[in-house]
Parts: C-alpha cells; sequence; structure tokens
C-alpha cells in the first residue's frame, strides 16, 4: 500500500508540472507591457530596462518560468495588484471554505447518486427509474449559476426558509448556523455531477447484476440484502473513482456558486479580482483550485487501492 | 497543412454524403423515430430561428427602456417576460442576447473541431514521436478542470466575446483531440490504407480521402454533444463578468445583472437561464439521438 501511494505521488510530478507550465503562461498572454503598469508614462528607455531587468522580464522564457516556479514551490505567489497584500494570505482561509462547500457537495452527490442509480439498476423498467433517467438527463443540461438563482428564489425569496448569502449570520458561529447557510449552495454544486454519477452508477450495478456470482447466490436462496452487500463490493471501486473524477468538476463549478451565494471561498476571491482587474490573484486562484484537484485524485486513488487488491498490485 | 486538412475533408465527406440520399433518409429515420428528440430539434431551431430574426420578431429593441416600465412582473401587458431595472423588455433582450450567447456556444466548438481533429489526426495516423509530443501536450490541459482553465485563459486576455470564444477553444480542442487521434488509430490499420501506401499514395492524400473521410461522422457527432456543454462554460465565464460589457444583452451576463433583483422579482431573474437551459439540453437530445442514429448505420 505504501509503495502504492509513493508510486502515485511520483507520478503526480509531472502533472503538477504541466498544471505551473499552464498557470505561467496565462500570465504571459496578458495583453500590454507589464513594464508600463509600474513606470510612469514619460519614462526613459534605460529606466525601463532597469524595470525589466528587476522584474526578471529580460531573461528567456525557460529561465523566468524557472524563478517563477522556485518562488510558488517555497508558497510565493505574488501581492494582490489592488490590496497590495501576499496573495497567499487572500487564499488559504478561502480555501478552507471552498473545500467544506465541495467536501458537503461531493457527500451529497455520492449519496443521491448511489441511492438512485442503485434503484434504477434493480428496477430499470420502473416508472421511477425512467423519471430518475429524465431527470438526471436534464441536470447534465442545467448550469448550476442558474440553478443556484433558482434555489434562492424558492427557498429563500418565497418560502424564507434558508439564508440566502454568506457562510454566518453576523454575530452567531455555530455549527448549526453554518449548516443552514450550507444547504443550498451544496445543493447546487452537487446538481451539477449528481446526473453523470448517477448514470456511472446504473450502468455499474446493472452490469454487476447480470454476472453468473449473482445467479449463484440467487440460486443459494441468499437474501436480497445480502446480495447488494455483494454488489456494493464489487462496484464500489469503480463508483468511487467516478467521484473522484467528478471533484474536479465539482471544485470548479463552487467557483460559479459561490459568487451566487457570497459564499467567502477561492471562487468568490476570483470572482472579485476578475472585477478589479487584478489578474494575480486570479492567477494564484486558478493554480490553487488546480492543485488541490490533483491531490484530492491522489486520494480518491490511494482509497480505491485500498479497497480493491486488483488496482493495488497492478 | 495538418490544421488546413480537416476542413477540406470536412467538405469532402459532406459532399459524398449529399451523393448518397439513401443514407441522410436512413439516419434521418432512425433519428425521427425518437419523439424526444424531435421535439427537441423543433425547440432549437425555433430558439435559433427567433434569436437570429431578433430584429423583426422582439417586441422592442434591445436597450430600449423607459422608467416607467422598470421592475414588470413576468406576464404584465405589453412585456410577456417582465422588464428589468431599467424597464428594458427582457424578451427582446433575450432574443437579441441569444445572437452572442449562440455563438459562444457553436464557434469554439467548430474552432476546437478544426484544431484538435487536426491534431488528432496527425497523432493517430503518424504514431510514434508525433503521437506521444501532441498527446502529451494535449494531457497537460487535460489535467485542469475545463471550467477553471477557460476561467484562468479568459481573465488573463480580459473581458470580451472574442477572448471568452478563444479560452473555450482551448478547453475543447483536448477532448475532441482525443477522440480523432483514437479513430484515426483504428483507421490506419485498415486494408485500404495499405492498399492507397502501396500504390503510391502520399501521406497527405491518403490522410485527406481515406483518413478523414471515415472519421468524419465520429468527430462530428461527439463535436455537437459538446455544444451545449460549451454554451454553458461561455455563458458560466460570461456570468462571471469575463465577457460583454453593459448594455449589450448576452444571457450570461443577463442573469449576472438580473441576480441582484432577485428578492424584488425572482421569476423575472431565472428567465433568461431557461433559453441556456432549454438550447443545451435540447442539443445533448438531438446528438444523443444522433448519435444513435449513425450508429445503426455501421
Amino acid at each position: 500500500m505504501a509503495s502504492f501511494v509513493l508510486k502515485r505521488l511520483a507520478l503526480m510530478i509531472p502533472t503538477l508540472l504541466g498544471v505551473s507550465i499552464i498557470v505561467f503562461l496565462m500570465l504571459k498572454i496578458v495583453p500590454g507591457d507589464p513594464v508600463n503598469s509600474i513606470v510612469p508614462p514619460d519614462a526613459s528607455e534605460a529606466e525601463r530596462a532597469a524595470v525589466r531587468a528587476q522584474l526578471g522580464l529580460d531573461k528567456p522564457m525557460i529561465a523566468q518560468y524557472g524563478i517563477w516556479l522556485g518562488r510558488v514551490v517555497q508558497g510565493n505567489l505574488g501581492d494582490s495588484v489592488t490590496r497590495r497584500l501576499p496573495v497567499t494570505e487572500m487564499l488559504l482561509p478561502a480555501l478552507k471554505n471552498t473545500v467544506i462547500l465541495t467536501a458537503a457537495a461531493a457527500v451529497t452527490a455520492f449519496i443521491i447518486a448511489l441511492v438512485v442509480g442503485v434503484y434504477s439498476a434493480y428496477y430499470p423498467n420502473s416508472r421511477i427509474a425512467a423519471l430518475f433517467n429524465g431527470l438526471s438527463l436534464a441536470s447534465i443540461g442545467l448550469p448550476n449559476f442558474w440553478a443556484a438563482l433558482i434555489l434562492i428564489g424558492i427557498f429563500s425569496v418565497t418560502l424564507g426558509w434558508l439564508p440566502s448569502s454568506g457562510m454566518n449570520t453576523a454575530g452567531s458561529s455555530g455549527t448549526g448556523d453554518l449548516i443552514k447557510h450550507l444547504v443550498l449552495p451544496t445543493a447546487a454544486t452537487a446538481l451539477s455531477s449528481v446526473g453523470i454519477m448517477t448514470r456511472m452508477v446504473r450502468s455499474t450495478v446493472s452490469g454487476i447484476l447480470k454476472q453468473d456470482f449473482i445467479f449463484a447466490l440467487q440460486a443459494k436462496g441468499v437474501r436480497r440484502w445480502t446480495i447488494l452487500r455483494h454488489v456494493l463490493r464489487n462496484g464500489m471501486p469503480t463508483i468511487l473513482n467516478v467521484t473522484g473524477l467528478q471533484f474536479g468538476a465539482l471544485l470548479a463549478s463552487s467557483v460559479l456558486v459561490e459568487t451566487v451565494f457570497s459564499w467567502p471561498g477561492i471562487g468568490q476571491v476570483i470572482y472579485q479580482a476578475i472585477g478589479q482587474r487584478d489578474f494575480p490573484v486570479v492567477q494564484a486562484g486558478v493554480l490553487v483550485i488546480a492543485i488541490a484537484f490533483v491531490l484530492l485524485n491522489l486520494i480518491v486513488d490511494a482509497v480505491h487501492a485500498a479497497m480493491d487488491p486488483r488496482v493495488r498490485h497492478a | 497543412m495538418a490544421i488546413n486538412a480537416p476542413t477540406a475533408g470536412g467538405t469532402a465527406a459532406l459532399a459524398t454524403a449529399g451523393r448518397e440520399p439513401s443514407r441522410a433518409a436512413q439516419i434521418w429515420k432512425s433519428f425521427s423515430r425518437r419523439k424526444v428528440a424531435l421535439a427537441a430539434l423543433v425547440v432549437l431551431l425555433l430558439i435559433v430561428l427567433a434569436c437570429l430574426l431578433a430584429p423583426w420578431v422582439a417586441p422592442y429593441g434591445p436597450n430600449d427602456g423607459a422608467v416607467t416600465d422598470r421592475l414588470k412582473e413576468v406576464g404584465s401587458a405589453g412585456h410577456v417576460l417582465g422588464t428589468d431595472e431599467q424597464g428594458r423588455d427582457i424578451l427582446s433582450r433575450i432574443l437579441y442576447g441569444g445572437r452572442l450567447s449562440l455563438l459562444s456556444g457553436v464557434l469554439p466548438v467548430l474552432l476546437a473541431s478544426v484544431i484538435g481533429g487536426g491534431l488528432g489526426v496527425a497523432a493517430g495516423y503518424f504514431g510514434g514521436w508525433t503521437n506521444t509530443i501532441i498527446m502529451r501536450a494535449l494531457d497537460i490541459v487535460f489535467s485542469f478542470p475545463a471550467i477553471l482553465l477557460a476561467i484562468g485563459i479568459s481573465a488573463a486576455l480580459g473581458p470580451g466575446i472574442s477572448n471568452i470564444i478563444i479560452s473555450a477553444t482551448v478547453v475543447f480542442i483536448p477532448p475532441i483531440a482525443r477522440i480523432a487521434e483514437s479513430a484515426a488509430k483504428e483507421v490506419r490499420k485498415e486494408e485500404f490504407i495499405e492498399a492507397a501506401k502501396t500504390s503510391g499514395a502520399g501521406a497527405g492524400l491518403i490522410v485527406r480521402s481515406h483518413v478523414l473521410r471515415n472519421i468524419f461522422g465520429k468527430i462530428f457527432v461527439f463535436s455537437t454533444s459538446q455544444i451545449g456543454v460549451c454554451l454553458m462554460v461561455a455563458s458560466g465565464l460570461s456570468f462571471l463578468g469575463l465577457g460583454v460589457s453593459p448594455p449589450t444583452p448576452e444571457w450570461g451576463f443577463m442573469l449576472n445583472n438580473l441576480k441582484q433583483l432577485i428578492f424584488v422579482n425572482p421569476v423575472v431573474t431565472i428567465v433568461p437561464g431557461i433559453f441556456i437551459f432549454l438550447t443545451s439540453l435540447s442539443l445533448n437530445l438531438v446528438s444523443d439521438a444522433l448519435s444513435d442514429a449513425l450508429e445503426l448505420k455501421r
């Protein structure tokens, strides 16, 4: 098991390097000369060259990337242009909130997909299965930021049951209050993945139900719930893997959902930075989420391997 | 060359499809058997037509607003879908705005099909180092959650629909290239390719007249399925403020603008999203049925 995780960690390095190259290149496609934003318009060519050298912009691209990567590895993601703060100070508290939202959405989507998917696989011709099938198809075409607005319209504005923005009511910091604020953003974020996950669970489970060992168990007269346990044990690695792949979609969709609910996560930080043309913050936010995605996939792979010896020894 | 090839091959494939009406008829027969897909196609055509004909169909101009008409509810006389905080007719803005929204859903997929298709065919047909370099480079782009990558590129280039189209194109190149690559790899093993090579045909001719013709359908069906996704990505970017600037109407940005009215006029706020949802759902249903219809033929 330990050697498996080490192997996966080693495989992660090229992926992370690739991610860093793309994020670095994003900075390079910003239109205009970055020197212009620092020197006064009437600066002489010598002054401009001095600033250029100071920023390292006179070096070849590869060297610039090396310098940038060296800083990033040490946790220096640059400074915010508008707030004159190190970007990490803005992003780290926000990352925690984004992880809370994404985790809640992942668990919710996982449970719904499991229940609905298993039911639809067991009773493929039932009316309820057809209804679920239609709903999951529809959810794939549903923009989550729009779903978020609908949820606010129904549960906050019309019914007044749940708060529509923020993470806590001013002055209170209880867990109950947090959960109340978490419900709608979680639902909106989970919606974007639950359809795809349900379809995966259904096709996995219906594949298992056709296998010989299920017939053998049925022929032996094993009880239904016991058979279900066998089905789940066999299907769980695949299902967990699909959930892992959806983490990327969930993380990315939380960016959009956070802006609707003013959830104080990375998405909200990125959204504000876009409005203020504060590109270093956007760039760092994108990098942090991409790294979180890679790490989450590693964790899912490790869990997958712990559950399924076929993967561990492959 | 590799990038131009698919266009040439694509037209060739379309031209041959035109010469065989029986095949098109077969596909249509299988497609039209699905009532849901047929209904989706009608909805899609209606939305597209209404948006294209906006100047003739829309009851008002996109930016005409009177202070006296502010914040009308859905179903008000003269304003079927209500008005916004400046008294502008929502239906008219949706019809005019749909042109940019639909364009930002279709154009990136089209561009990505040409570029990604070209890269994928080159990688799949030539194999070896060409394949390794192209596919590994695309894998890097793949390791990013799609919307996030699009947000990053779009924010770097600055707000604007053309920049949304560029960033969405980048995001859709890798998946299309993968489909093209695996399809081209399969075709390469066919005997008729061997025959063409022995008869002295050059790589360019083989790719154009044999490879592209055979895999065009696969790329086409997959690309169609991506238009709905692309519409959601593009309107999401626009929702974040990376697209049009006011007062230009566009579906994603209209939602962004209307969201501040949700406590005043929740139903009106939600309306532009219905069009994003209906369009992308119809696209998914149509492309689903289309892929089944083409499958039956094989």
